[in-house]
């Protein structure tokens, strides 16, 4: 079996999320699915699995090859708080089960990629932070948190990573432009072989602004 | 509610998915089971459109529908089952299930190659081969090609090799070097240490009176341990040596280099010298990094690793000749240099992990002899199933099908391939 790129998107899909900011969120989703299907690395290494939170934490997606992948549902409640915290902790144990790492008779795949996104903050904070420390253990080769919303908070995803960005508007074309450029981070990640040290990232959009 | 419309609310409630098909794969999805409902006619559309052929079975208790055949064409396909209830007129409804049929594009078909721009920092050409002819020894052929994923964006390769021969001496010496990709002048640092190790090792083996009475003696020896302690420290002046002169060649060169650091040139490092003298073929090497680096013997049936590959827990994780902890102390070099006397073998390999990572994929099986053994035979095959031609070694031309032979399909390995064979 060959190596994979694992990528993990993680979609806050709490109450607040409903209407507009999910349907815009699944069309970028799609839309970089078939970015990604139109590229002939990714189509051969890059595998994506979907965790979404609100009140709970769901894999709709386990990690499958981009060219195996058929969109899968996604709701969200009327209300209810942002388990944060939790979809971290099931990353780390998804990540643990799903992603090879090299043995003398099974060559490893490559370091996973993290996507997370929210309009809003964790309402597990103690989880969280917990949480966040188990992320760090987990060899990512990126992480990127993108703060969404008018309500969106980035002091609790500058614990997880540095590369936080932010959009104003949760309306379709800023989401679509954030996916195209996840998409081109993910492109790109494949692409570095032989790095030891964090991927480089192609320049953001102008409309996401770096946090520092 | 009669039968008929329930087997027609069904249809539409059928828990349907299609399985994504390829361009150019065979495709075949037959779990598509369909409500018995006496005198109801199915009709399916929009499966030509893919290229795709629909069949219809009958079983006890229901109908199995397959959908089969090579889709051409990417795209997404609406796929339509409509079922036309027993008694059907024209203008009545009619039960209807649509599904989405995603053909992904061939992944092979989407590659370009697009010409590294020859302006670029520290150009080298995308393509590049070397042979040192027979001379009545061994012969050396040796190729390097730019990996797909660089050549999809116009990148410049980033391995490299280089051969000597010295038919006085009857030295060779053969290295090869893969700078890593997330480096931006790798393709300089795998030049300057091919380069830099191979010009010391031939300005020590000009003339190695000492050296190659060092070897006649451990070849001849009582005293086996006293006269491998004298090769040993041979090797590690000469080949241990080269490899530091290629480390701080490199380190000179970030100096040079606007703004750069050692590490932007960041790459591995193959080196071999051999020698045939009357009593076998003395091989001596140095590694560091991930690759290949074997002595081969078919009929033996037997490989030597001349070291261990440096590999993380992840895919890409290695280590470099540009980092300072290969040289921190002695006993860590020497870790990294081999040598021997064999009688013959078939081949001594260098390769990068462009190479070796789809051959071989795991140590495991680096260490397995039937894996060389396949690899052997496809060097010389080919893959007639990709248009891939094999590697006539007699050829005068042996180097050339070395070169177009590194073009070999394998999926998500496209990095680039640089081998170099004496055999």
């Amino acid at each position: 079996m060959s190596r994979r790129l694992p990528v993990y998107l993680l979609i806050d899909t709490s109450g607040s999320m409903k209407g507009e900011p999910i349907e815009s969120v699944k069309v970028g989703i799609e839309a970089m699915f078939s970015t990604l299907r139109s590229d002939p690395y990714a189509l051969d290494t890059v595998s994506i699995s979907i965790i979404t939170f609100d009140r709970e934490v769901k894999q709709v997606l386990p990690l499958t090859p981009i060219d195996k992948i058929q969109m899968p549902d996604i709701t969200t409640p009327e209300s209810g708080p942002t388990h944060t915290g939790a979809a971290l902790e099931m990353l780390c144990e998804r990540v643990d089960s799903e992603v090879r790492k090299s043995t003398p008779d099974q060559k490893g795949d490559w370091m996973p990629i993290l996507f997370l996104m929210t309009d809003g903050k964790p309402s597990d904070l103690m989880v969280y932070k917990a949480a966040v420390e188990k992320v760090k253990q987990r060899h990512f080769s990126s992480i990127v948190a993108l703060a969404a919303g008018p309500k969106a908070k980035t002091d609790e995803l500058l614990l997880l990573t540095d590369m936080v960005y932010q959009i104003d508007t949760m309306d379709g074309t800023s989401l679509m432009k954030f996916f195209k450029w996840v998409s081109g981070i993910i492109e790109e990640g494949g692409k570095s072989i032989g790095a030891t040290d964090d991927l480089e990232l192609p320049p953001p959009p102008s409309e996401i602004n770096v946090i520092i | 509610m009669d039968d008929q419309t329930t087997g027609m609310q069904n249809l539409d409630a059928l828990p349907v998915r299609l399985p994504n098909a390829t361009q150019g794969k065979p495709y075949s999805h037959a779990s598509m089971r369909l409500p018995k409902t006496e005198g109801c006619e199915f009709t399916l559309s929009g499966h030509e459109d893919a290229g795709l052929s629909a069949l219809l079975t009958e079983c006890e208790d229901c109908y199995e529908l397959t959908i089969e055949g090579t889709p051409a064409e990417p795209g997404d396909y609406a796929i339509v089952l409509q079922c036309k209830p027993a008694g059907w007129q024209e203008g009545d409804p009619l039960a209807e299930k649509r599904m989405l049929l995603m053909v992904n594009p061939n992944p092979r078909l989407l590659w370009r190659d697009i010409p590294t721009p020859e302006n670029v920092p520290f150009y080298k050409p995308d393509r590049d081969n070397g042979a040192i002819a027979a001379d009545g020894g061994k012969r050396v052929i040796a190729a390097s090609q730019r990996g797909r994923s660089h050549a999809q964006e116009g990148k410049p390769r980033d391995d490299h090799f280089q051969l000597y021969h010295n038919p006085d001496s009857g030295w060779y010496v053969l290295a090869v070097a893969d700078g890593a990709g997330s480096a931006i002048y790798s393709r300089r640092g795998s030049e300057i240490a091919c380069h830099e190790a191979v010009a010391y090792c031939k300005s020590r083996l000009t003339d190695a009176a000492e050296f190659e009475g060092a070897i006649a003696a451990y070849q001849c020896t009582d005293d086996e341990q006293a006269a491998r302690k004298a090769v040993g420290n041979h090797i590690y002046s000469i080949v241990g040596n080269a490899a530091y002169r290629a480390h701080r060649a490199i380190t000179d060169e970030a100096q040079v280099v606007e703004s750069s650091k050692p590490k932007d040139f960041a790459t591995t490092l193959l080196l071999a010298i051999c020698k045939k003298f009357e009593f076998g073929w003395f091989i001596a090497s140095f590694w560091v990094g991930d690759g290949a680096m074997c002595i081969y013997d078919r009929e033996a049936h037997s490989v030597s690793l001349l070291g261990i590959p440096d590999e993380g827990e992840f895919s890409g994780q290695t280590r470099f000749l540009t980092m300072p902890e290969i040289f921190a102390d002695t006993a860590s070099l020497y870790r990294r240099l081999r040598f021997g006397i064999r009688p013959d073998f078939t081949a001594l390999m260098l390769m990068t992990d462009g190479v070796s990572d789809p051959m071989f994929g795991t140590e495991a099986n680096l260490n397995n002899p039937d894996k060389w053994d396949q690899m052997w035979d496809r060097l010389q095959s080919g893959y007639p199933e990709d248009g891939i031609g094999g590697v006539d070694l007699d050829s005068p031309r042996a180097e050339e099908q070395l070169l177009d032979w590194l073009g070999f399909w394998r999926p998500g390995e496209h990095d680039d391939r640089t081998i170099a064979i004496l055999y």
